[in-house]
């Protein structure tokens, strides 16, 4: 494989996991613009983890987790119990302070008469854990897509479960859902979290794999199109994010035919999508008729 | 230190004209349509654009320029109407109402992708000059100075006001256009066409929509295609700021923005600006969601 398929390639996995994380959110009923602010955190916390202290990137990688999860809770639990466009706008606020907030953090340190660490909007280069170690992008490659595969299958096992019944119970009808004694608010939170969790895996893999990342890349256009892929792929299993990101990563910008007019293509092609199928092209009533069909 | 406060009170009017302008036709959209037009500034970014071109092209003069800005925005108004609203009119109010309104946002916001790249690719520089409005000084008070454009602005802003409270008030239109907004249903039985309503007041913000791009073009004298995700955010901010669907709290919402903004950037610099605006608006939704809801509490905004 020549090196730029293998970097189409790897962005298709790195961004797979936003929109999982996105997707998460959507069957719970809430429509987050924020998951690029977790996307962001990864990216920061474990980059800083690696480049700055050395600690190795799996353990990196948790630290993102965790910092992730904890972010999107303390996120969540003032605003998740708004409804629909308010949950939307405080997360798209709540996004964009963290963006400004990537913006006015300096914090360098000088390694190998370096200096590392994130700058301000000079942004945060440097962060060389794997080329150091000499991580070929092949094997990295299968790192991502060992993760996804495990991140995908415990989606997969979760939906097929009681837990994942629950979830879809919250997001078709919150009311319905409390009158049989789910937790509903419990059950969100844990949500959120999981998807803090999910985007910040997804960022500390991209800034590794970038070695660079600035403020500006987690605004608000980062965040609307991983709804966008959510959407897009569709609502009634985890392949529908994965579907929407391989359309627009994959199909659009991969192969290069609609160059310069990518956006233009990609948008018509959303926006006509989803006349037809506003819940996606693999939706609730697509995957269940599979379903009944092949099992 | 007061002659600061005072100049930085002057600067945020301008600003807080401008913003109170864009957040009446985001309001007109809301409050009737319930729905969140992501792609309002990238339209009104695409009337400026069409009025750039036309200029750089011919000879025009600015009367031409704000009516080609108009049509611009109207025009492309009416494409995102059809394409992302239009389709989802029915599914209001029933149980898919929820999904209709997502999958309609997230339309919007592909279609604002489209207006970028074609803007574009039409006028490729990062920057175009737009005709100023005002070519002389400043207004003076003493030590203290006003733009023109500000004035314009301002003004351009009450009699939008005023125009909708007529059209509101005084007209069979408005009467139909406020039973859609109270109970649609009610009013499709007492045979009022909604998606009809629907589609006038769509083309109405984008018009307003239009004036005010064509007005802030001119006052910042340049044009870029950022102008789109800038008119978006502010327009939103001054909404939300206002409390959602109410067209006096959206002047009062872009006002009050535009003088926090002044004052912030003054005092702790211009990201803390921005900061200090998402974090009002962030504040507001998660201590006081009663505030936002007030004037739309008798249907969800779901």
């Amino acid at each position: 494989m020549d090196e730029y398929s293998i970097g189409v390639l790897t962005n298709i996995g790195l961004f797979s996991f936003l929109a999982l994380s996105a997707y998460l959110l959507l069957i719970a009923g809430e429509m987050s613009f924020g998951q690029q602010a977790f996307f962001g955190v990864g990216a920061y916390s474990g980059g800083m983890l690696t480049a700055i202290y050395g600690v190795p990137l799996p353990f990196a990688a948790l630290a993102a987790m965790a910092s992730g999860a904890l972010v999107a809770l303390l996120v969540g639990l003032p605003t998740l119990r708004l409804r629909g466009l308010y949950f939307a706008m405080a997360t798209l606020a709540a996004a964009e302070m963290a963006r400004i907030l990537f913006e006015l953090l300096h914090f360098q340190h000088e390694i190998d008469g370096e200096l590392v660490g994130p700058d301000g909007t000079q942004g945060f280069r440097g962060i060389r854990w794997v080329f150091e170690r000499g991580v070929e992008p092949l094997d990295y490659l299968a790192i991502v897509y060992s993760l996804l595969v495990t991140v995908l299958a415990a989606f997969l096992l979760v939906e097929r479960s009681r837990l994942g019944v629950t979830l879809r119970s919250v997001g078709a009808d919150p009311e319905l859902a409390a009158s049989i004694g789910v937790n509903v608010n419990r059950m969100k939170l844990g949500v959120a979290a999981a998807a803090g969790a999910l985007a910040a895996l997804g960022g500390v893999l991209y800034a590794h794999h970038n070695t660079y990342i600035e403020p500006r890349n987690f605004d608000i256009m980062l965040g609307v199109h991983s709804l966008a892929y959510a959407l897009i792929g569709g609502l009634g299993t985890a392949f529908g994010p994965l579907l929407g990101v391989l359309v627009d990563l994959g199909l659009l910008e991969g192969t290069r035919v609609f160059q310069g007019y990518r956006m233009i293509v990609f948008g018509g092609l959303v926006a006509v999508l989803l006349l037809f199928r506003p819940r996606g092209l693999l939706d609730e009533r697509v995957v269940h008729w599979l379903r009944a069909r092949f099992s | 230190m007061l002659a600061d406060l005072i100049q930085n009170t002057l600067d945020g009017l301008t600003g807080g004209a401008a913003y109170a302008l864009l957040a009446v036709g985001f309001t007109l959209i809301f409050g009737v349509l319930r729905r969140v037009n992501l792609s309002y500034g990238a339209a009104i970014m695409f009337g400026v654009y069409f009025a750039t071109w036309t200029s750089l092209n011919f000879q025009v003069g600015l009367a031409a320029l704000a009516a080609l800005t108009i049509a611009g925005a109207v025009l492309a108004g009416a494409y995102v109407e059809r394409l992302c609203f239009a389709p989802h009119y029915r599914s209001r109010g029933s149980p898919r109402a929820s999904s209709g309104s997502i999958a309609a946002m997230v339309a919007s916001f592909a279609l604002w992708m489209q207006f970028e790249e074609a803007a574009i690719l039409a006028l490729p520089k990062h920057l175009y000059a737009f005709p100023p409005l005002h070519a002389g000084e400043p207004l003076r008070f003493g030590q203290f100075f006003l733009r023109v454009e500000a004035l314009y602005l301002l003004l351009a802003a009450v009699a939008v006001c005023a125009l909708l409270h007529t059209i509101l008030y005084r007209t069979r239109f408005g009467l139909a256009v406020r039973a859609v907004i109270d109970v649609p249903v009610a009013a499709q039985l007492a045979g009022i066409n909604v998606s009809w309503v629907f589609v006038r007041i769509f083309a109405l913000a984008s018009a307003i929509g239009g004036l005010a791009g064509f007005l802030i073009a001119a006052s910042h004298e340049q044009v870029t295609p950022m102008l789109g995700m800038w008119a978006t955010i502010k327009g939103m901010l001054a909404m939300m700021l206002g409390g959602l669907g109410s067209l006096p709290g959206a002047v009062a919402g872009g006002l009050v923005l535009g003088l926090l903004e002044a004052h912030s950037q003054w005092f702790f610099g211009p990201q803390m600006r921005d900061l200090i605006a998402y974090l009002l608006i962030f504040a507001l939704l998660a201590l006081r969601p009663a505030w936002m809801t007030r004037w739309t509490s008798t249907r969800s905004a779901s």
